[in-house]
């Protein structure tokens, strides 16, 4: 109480370095949310590619993501190369055509397949929230089941009509969420997912290629005990105009760039926490200094060096703490409004966990209480005499 | 056996690189327990660093032949380490000083409780103690006022209050009254004089005032870091 009333009696000067601290704070908060966020996106796609290989036409520029048809054919030779335990087609493609997929995070997309074909393989299980996940049957019908992020989007539910790019289908499920691509994905049947992509590229069906022929990727589950990296050499070899992607592969090249972005983003939030640490700093040898006479008193009348020094550490450990608490408060809202915002256009950008929140607390009252130590010894090894002499 | 007694005490402050200041040239002095002793003296005269002497703020010089010695109540204080010096001010002694020195955030009961808890006593027996000894001093009406709420006698009776907390053997006053006018200097030399009767507390005060000098039972005149009179009561 008595420490609470020396940090009131200098309120401009206290309020000033809480504000110091208060910004880090926030900045750190809200950039490890990104960071967090890009973090699971990342995991997931990890988790995802993990132990199988995703084989998509070899003129298909982007990573992971098979737009481009090829011939469902292309399964059946895969299936015939040895260590393919189960080679599943499926077709991917952007929700909205118009979508340049260059913005934060994943595009929204389709993705068609037939449940159960990858016959209990598939370890990245989904679970639906409301309604329930695609089953075999749906074959032939327009349903549809919504990733966690789709739903919020569109703003739909279980029974409701979406129309997908000119037809409608019916929503039969929402997914959990996953923080990562389902969250953004539209899961309906293959056979809808086939005609989708014939109609985007009509000259198949011109040279009369049926819908029925389409794929735009093949997920290929090894048998147990393959290795990975030699069987998508093999399934490359062996079946002409195709690309492999591994797990391997995808942590390579996407990992390694994910963790400099993360690695600048938390940089720059640390950076503003040692100006804010250095102001605390700042603080608290001017509060020494004004204070000097107060603590020659003190020593005078019985007061220990480390008494001096603990009376003053926890004062500027309160300041930061008060600056971490209104830094996460303040990160809080940003995280939540910045994804209120980003809802509508289906981008969330940031996830906050409690763990984050948590550090950030404890990481400002500790520099608060660091930055306290060395003007708090300067007073702790002030000459009482000299001290009471001062005005 | 003295109360207090020192031997040879010298006092040498550079100032800059050259010069020296001799504050106090070999002060030899002795105290009954029970004493209520002045020490007058012109200004520069080396009262005020005898005093921080026996409050044990500042050390003597070492290294002298005589050595210096000072005892106090059987402790020999001048090879104490600078922990038990600290304590030995919390516990056992009392400050008065001319300017007051109350920590201004705090409130008269809190200011007189400080020497309590730098003893190591609970915050609850350091507040009791504290209103006890602001009842000695007539002021528990005023215990949760600030001291820019108070009067310059009020200030220096909270300060008083503040030296007898923990009922200390020996109390050093600088300049007591001081600053003070002569209604206040008459109830606060009442109140050492109390202290020093009713308890028998040893009171050494520092005052260059004639009628400070008058109510104590011993004048010790102090000329160019010296002890002028002879040091036997």
């Amino acid at each position: 109480m008595r420490l609470v009333r020396n940090l009131i009696r200098r309120k401009l000067r206290t309020s000033l370095t809480i504000i110091g601290i208060t910004v880090g704070i926030w900045a750190l908060v809200v950039m490890s949310s990104m960071a967090n966020k890009i973090d699971s996106l990342v995991d997931g796609g990890s988790t995802y590619f993990e132990g199988k290989i995703i084989v998509s036409d070899a003129s298909n520029p982007a990573f992971g993501l098979g737009f481009t048809p090829m011939p469902i054919s292309v399964s059946d030779r895969i299936a015939e190369v040895p260590g393919v335990a189960v080679a599943l087609p499926e077709v991917q493609l952007l929700l909205d055509p118009d979508d340049t997929g260059a913005g934060f995070g994943l595009p929204d997309f389709i993705v068609g397949s037939v449940a159960g074909a990858d016959q209990g393989r598939e370890t990245f299980v989904l679970s639906a929230a409301r309604g329930r996940l695609l089953v075999e049957e749906d074959e032939g019908t327009d349903v549809v089941v919504l990733g966690a992020d789709l739903a919020r989007k569109f703003d739909r539910s279980v029974g409701d009509k979406l129309k997908i790019r000119g037809r409608d289908f019916e929503i039969v499920g929402l997914l959990e969420p996953t923080l990562t691509a389902p969250d953004t994905t539209a899961m309906v049947p293959l056979s809808a997912a086939q005609s989708l992509l014939s109609m985007d590229a009509p000259i198949l069906a011109r040279q009369g290629i049926g819908a029925d022929q389409l794929a735009s990727q093949v997920v290929v589950f090894p048998d147990a005990g393959v290795d990975v990296a030699a069987l998508a050499k093999a399934i490359e070899e062996s079946v002409e105009q195709v690309q492999t992607i591994t797990g391997d592969d995808f942590d390579e090249a996407i990992g390694s760039n994910v963790a400099i972005f993360n690695a600048i983003i938390l940089g720059v939030a640390l950076i503003s926490l040692v100006v804010g640490g250095l102001s605390v700093i700042n603080t608290m040898a001017m509060s020494v200094a004004e204070r000097t006479r107060e603590i020659g008193i003190k020593r005078s009348i019985g007061a220990s060096r480390g008494r001096i020094v603990r009376e003053l550490v926890i004062e500027s450990s309160l300041i930061g703490l008060t600056g971490g608490v209104i830094g996460v408060v303040l990160g809080v809202v940003v995280v939540f409004i910045g994804n209120e915002v980003g809802r509508s256009s289906g981008t969330i950008l940031f996830h906050l966990t409690f763990g984050t929140a948590a550090f950030a607390i404890v990481f400002s009252t500790v520099l608060g209480a660091l930055a306290g130590l060395a003007p708090a010894w300067t007073a702790a090894r002030l000459d009482p005499v000299e001290a009471l002499r001062y005005e | 056996m003295f109360f207090l007694e020192a031997t040879n005490l010298h006092k040498t402050y550079r100032l800059g690189r050259r010069n020296k200041v001799y504050a106090l040239r070999g002060v030899d002095m002795s105290i009954e327990s029970g004493e209520m002793v002045a020490i007058m003296g012109p200004s520069g005269c080396g009262k005020s660093t005898l005093m921080h002497i026996l409050g044990l703020l500042h050390g003597p010089d070492q290294d002298l032949d005589p050595p210096a010695t000072l005892i106090i109540n059987g402790n020999n204080v001048t090879g104490m380490s600078e922990k038990d010096r600290t304590k030995m001010r919390a516990s056992s002694m009392g400050f008065v000083f001319q300017s007051f020195n109350l920590v201004p955030t705090l409130t008269a009961a809190e200011n007189v409780a400080l020497p309590a808890i730098y003893s190591g006593c609970k915050r609850a027996e350091a507040s009791a103690a504290a209103s006890e000894a602001l009842e000695w001093v007539g002021l528990s009406e005023w215990a949760d006022h600030r001291p820019t709420e108070l009067s310059g006698g009020q200030q220096q009776r909270v300060a008083i209050a503040r030296a007898q907390v923990t009922k200390p053997d020996l109390l050093l006053a600088d300049e007591p009254t001081g600053n003070l006018d002569s209604a206040s200097t008459t109830e606060v030399m009442d109140l050492l004089q109390r202290f020093n009767t009713e308890n028998g507390q040893t009171i050494v005060i520092v005052t260059h005032e004639a009628e400070v000098g008058d109510v104590c039972g011993r004048v010790l005149r102090m000329l160019d870091g010296v002890i002028a009179d002879a040091p036997a009561a």
